[in-house]
């Protein structure tokens, strides 16, 4: 059966797009028609891996159709409700395009780890639109949901096993701009329109424009809103306060949190009167059995995370680029040991990455010329940033500033010490672990791109995050000094109209043909227009 | 109006951060302490033999080297600042109190100890992580900062008292100037005021800028030549606002929206004296420091806090202002690339104009004042606006 399987891979390796890329035949792009991301055919990896590519497609297929079956009527009323909800309609030209270029482990990795996500949202799609009070919910049905912002990590609630977490700003605004860059414009523009200014974070000002529309699912009694990550967000948090009018609780997490003789026992503090609040609307009560146990969970996930990471510092391990760092996000930021799934879809990719490690398999056929690490938020995955890095240039992007989200354990016994721990991991959030509260949060760059053994730093530069932009020389002068390659990559963040996916591709583009000099690995991906595309 | 005696002097004193009362304290041994936020309390600044000094730029126009770290796509005060500070402007504090109330402060004064741009070697930044809300939680943690980021830090550098008796002291010496700028602040409150936005703007910032000892004699001086002085006979303004929003030092702006017909009867700005010159009350059993902590807390009204007690404190007292001054309108102004201003001006127009009935005009500024052929249209139109509005409520032409 193998050498059938070798003889066809050799008859057909000319639509092999890395084959075609080697060979001057071609490469990624030729599969796709003109400024858009549809895929005139699925691409061609060789037998067992098309195969399994499929399977998983068809998979995460069943697992929509799961979804509407669940809840066809609220699912119908969304699509018609909400303008975001068609984007997720792009999901599967999103997954095809991040995986592009991936064989063989890598390939699993990262299919298995896309499925856990896609099956958490579908469900929590289907319901939270059951519980919608926007589409016909009662208050009562839709009072088991806690809207909360989507930077509190979702951890907490898991003390209110009868409360379902819903990450406010998750569905329509957070993942859907990865999926689709075109719809988050609509929504910036539903705020610019109502006078804010366009200098604005494009996230904040796209979660704006998403109150001002009424496009936030309307469930539950009460919200938690949320200083996190920085003061875009926290400004719209006014907006979405006032337009949902819901009693809420602001937890005003300390900025500056390093600092963990003053800002940890205040950190604590405001997780204890998040849990009274909840408490109170919610006539409940914090039950630490539960919470204990999805602790253990939790700590579970950590304790791979680490291991994984161990991984990453060598170059053998098929746990890699977009894959690695959007799973690590979605876990974190919204399931953090809520859902057993996860423990079990991180129990196989373990195994793989053990046996990955043995073999010294070295991912993407060894291709890989440079080691980077990306330090860059949502633009990051509408563009498949990782993977065209990798596909385009042979750089492997080792780890993501997303994954670098707090990885402390929680205690599975002590209260006292639990809550310390829960305080500790909520003010390592995204974003404002690292593009705010300090200058040792930023500078902590150096010291991750060195323990992970990269050479290269990528810095996603949002052209509107007053946080990063206040360093930006600095940031400049220290990787010269420290010998780091050194990119910074011009984004709006959730606006691709301001500096388009080319734009972003081009900054790397010219680093690595005129700074270092180097021929790309498949010159159709160097400079194409996808400005169509999802 | 006759001219106000003292007026020139303080223009002058404008001119250059550091001043010549400023470099007077300084060549008396006392310890000049720079900060850029009401969040820092101006009168824990004045303990002992140190001064406060509030940071500004004067007629700084290009931040070239400070664009070039912190790029062009950030607030243009903190830029000048950092400028500033770069040209050697600051060499004569001895420490710069911060404070992580927006992103690109923090970031502007974390550069001021990473570039060392202050020649002195005993200066040193320190720098708070001050509060979002209002409730007691927050109060406490305000506390810890204000203890550990500016009382720790003054006598971990110089050995200073910080006891409860140098702070009572502080109190009573800024309760002092309080009442005078006060005074003078509500004289804008007649219908014909002896006094222009604009000279208030001024007396307002050297009173801000200025070792306090040295400033109030000036003050006071000019609080009594304004009780006698006579305005003209009849209004000189064609109509009266609040001028609100972020950071203004830079009193030509209030001039300017003077000479476009409308006085600015209030001050709801950073550097403005609505809030910052109320008088610190120590209440029974408080001790100083957290009569001082509760009182910066209450009258803060930085657009930052996010709860609504807060979020409505800001608001109602803005309408307040508009109600005791007898302003026909608001202005709100926001400096370009300020996040918090740029959110809260949109908002709070909305729910001033549609909830409480008063009509707003929306500005977005540099630190400079330039494009001044544009603001001037805008407030003439504001202007007219406002004197429609009021015809209109008399009854029509």
């Amino acid at each position: 059966m193998g050498k059938i399987i070798d003889l066809i891979d050799d008859k057909l390796k000319v639509f092999d797009p890395i084959y075609r890329a080697e060979n001057g035949l071609g490469g990624q792009r030729d599969r796709y028609y003109d400024r858009t991301g549809v895929a005139k055919y699925r691409e061609w990896r060789g037998v067992k891996d098309t195969l399994y590519d499929y399977e998983r497609w068809l998979i995460n297929v069943v697992s929509m159709v799961k979804m509407v079956a669940s809840a066809p009527i609220p699912i119908m009323k969304g699509f018609w409700e909400y303008r975001w909800m068609g984007s997720y309609l792009g999901t599967f030209m999103f997954i095809d395009r991040l995986f592009e270029g991936y064989r063989d482990q890598e390939l699993r990795v990262a299919h298995l780890q896309m499925h856990a996500i896609v099956v958490n949202l579908t469900k929590r799609i289907a319901y939270i639109l059951s519980h919608d009070r926007r589409l016909g919910a009662s208050m009562e049905k839709s009072s088991s949901l806690l809207p909360m912002d989507e930077t509190l990590p979702a951890f907490f609630t898991t003390g209110f096993p009868d409360l379902v977490p819903m990450p406010l700003q998750t569905l329509p605004e957070f993942i859907i701009c990865d999926i689709d860059q075109h719809i988050e414009p609509y929504y910036i523009d539903v705020a610019e329109s109502f006078g804010l200014p366009a200098d604005v974070c494009s996230r904040c000002a796209a979660e704006t424009g998403v109150a001002l529309d009424d496009a936030f699912p309307l469930a539950g009694k009460a919200m938690i809103a949320t200083n996190m990550p920085c003061n875009a967000s926290e400004a719209t948090s006014m907006f979405q306060r006032r337009r949902i009018g819901m009693p809420d609780y602001v937890a005003s997490m300390s900025m500056i949190h390093n600092d963990e003789d003053t800002a940890l026992p205040f950190d604590r503090k405001i997780m204890e009167e998040v849990i009274a609040f909840v408490e109170e609307q919610y006539d409940t009560k914090w039950n630490w059995k539960a919470f204990f146990k999805a602790a253990k969970n939790f700590n579970e996930q950590n304790t791979y995370e680490l291991e994984k990471w161990d991984y990453m510092k060598t170059g053998y391990t098929a746990e890699v680029g977009i894959s690695e760092t959007l799973y690590k996000l979605f876990e974190w930021q919204s399931v953090n040991g809520t859902d057993p799934y996860f423990n079990k879809v991180d129990r196989k990719v373990m195994k793989i990455l053990r046996k990955c490690y043995e073999k010294k398999y070295e991912p993407f056929g060894g291709k890989t010329r440079h080691r980077a690490f990306l330090w860059g938020p949502s633009a990051v995955y509408y563009t498949d940033f990782p993977t065209w890095c990798q596909n385009a240039w042979g750089l492997a992007i080792v780890l993501n500033m997303d994954s670098t989200m707090g990885f402390n354990m929680i205690s599975t016994d002590d209260k006292d010490k639990a809550l310390d721990d829960l305080a500790l991991l909520t003010t390592k959030a995204c974003m404002r672990h690292m593009a705010v509260g300090g200058w040792d949060n930023i500078n902590a760059v150096w010291e991750w791109a060195h323990n992970f053994n990269c050479d290269m730093v990528l810095m996603n530069d949002n052209i509107a995050c007053k946080g990063m932009l206040g360093v930006h020389s600095i940031m400049e002068e220290q990787a010269r000094d420290l010998g780091f390659h050194f990119i910074f990559i011009e984004h709006d963040l959730e606006d691709s109209r301001t500096v388009s996916r080319q734009n972003m591709r081009d900054c790397v583009n010219q680093y690595m043909s005129i700074v270092l000099g180097e021929e790309p690995l498949d010159p159709t991906i160097i400079t194409f227009d996808d400005s169509e595309a999802f | 109006m006759k001219d106000l005696k003292h007026l020139i002097f303080f223009e002058n004193l404008l001119q250059d951060a550091q001043n010549e009362l400023v470099q007077q304290a300084v060549n008396e041994g006392k310890r000049a302490l720079g900060y850029n936020c009401y969040y820092v309390p101006e009168v824990l600044l004045n303990l002992g033999d140190c001064f406060s000094t509030r940071l500004r730029a004067p007629r700084c126009t290009s931040p070239d080297v400070a664009t070039y770290y912190m790029t062009g796509r950030t607030c243009p005060y903190v830029r000048s600042i950092l400028e500033r500070a770069i040209e050697g402007g600051y060499n004569h504090l001895s420490a710069v109190f911060g404070s992580e109330s927006c992103a690109a402060m923090e970031r502007m004064e974390e550069q001021l100890y990473l570039l060392k741009p202050i020649k002195r070697d005993d200066f040193f930044v320190t720098i708070i992580d001050p509060p979002l809300k209002g409730d007691q939680t927050n109060l406490d943690y305000y506390k810890v900062q204000l203890k550990k980021h500016v009382l720790g830090a003054m006598e971990r550098a110089w050995g200073m008292d910080v006891s409860d008796e140098v702070m009572r002291a502080a109190i009573e010496k800024f309760n002092k100037l309080c009442r005078v700028i006060t005074e003078i602040g509500n004289l804008r409150k007649l219908p014909n005021p002896p006094i222009t936005g604009y000279e208030f703007h001024v007396i307002m910032l050297v009173s801000e800028v200025c070792p306090h000892d040295l400033i109030l004699p000036y003050l006071e001086e000019t609080l009594e030549e304004l009780k006698t002085r006579k305005p003209d006979p009849e209004f000189p303004f064609r109509a009266r606002v609040v001028l609100a929003g972020s950071e203004v030092d830079d009193p030509e702006f209030t001039k300017l929206i003077e000479m476009c017909g409308a006085m600015v009867v209030a001050d709801r700005y950073c550097f403005g004296s609505l809030p910052s010159r109320e008088e610190i009350e120590i209440r029974d059993g408080e001790s100083a420091f957290d009569a001082i902590a509760r009182h910066y807390l209450h009258w803060n009204q930085c657009a930052r806090f996010m709860d609504g007690m807060k979020i409505d404190q800001r608001h109602d007292k803005l309408a307040e202002l508009v109600k005791e001054y007898h302003a026909d309108g608001i202005i709100y102004e926001n400096m370009k690339f300020c996040e918090f201003w740029s959110y809260e001006k949109v908002l709070a127009s909305h729910i001033m104009i549609e909830e409480n009935g008063i009509p707003c005009a929306t500005i977005e500024k540099e630190y400079a004042l330039g494009s001044v052929g544009q603001l001037r249209t805008r407030f003439q139109a504001f202007v007219e606006s406002l004197e429609i509005k009021k015809i209109n409520a008399e009854g029509g032409v």
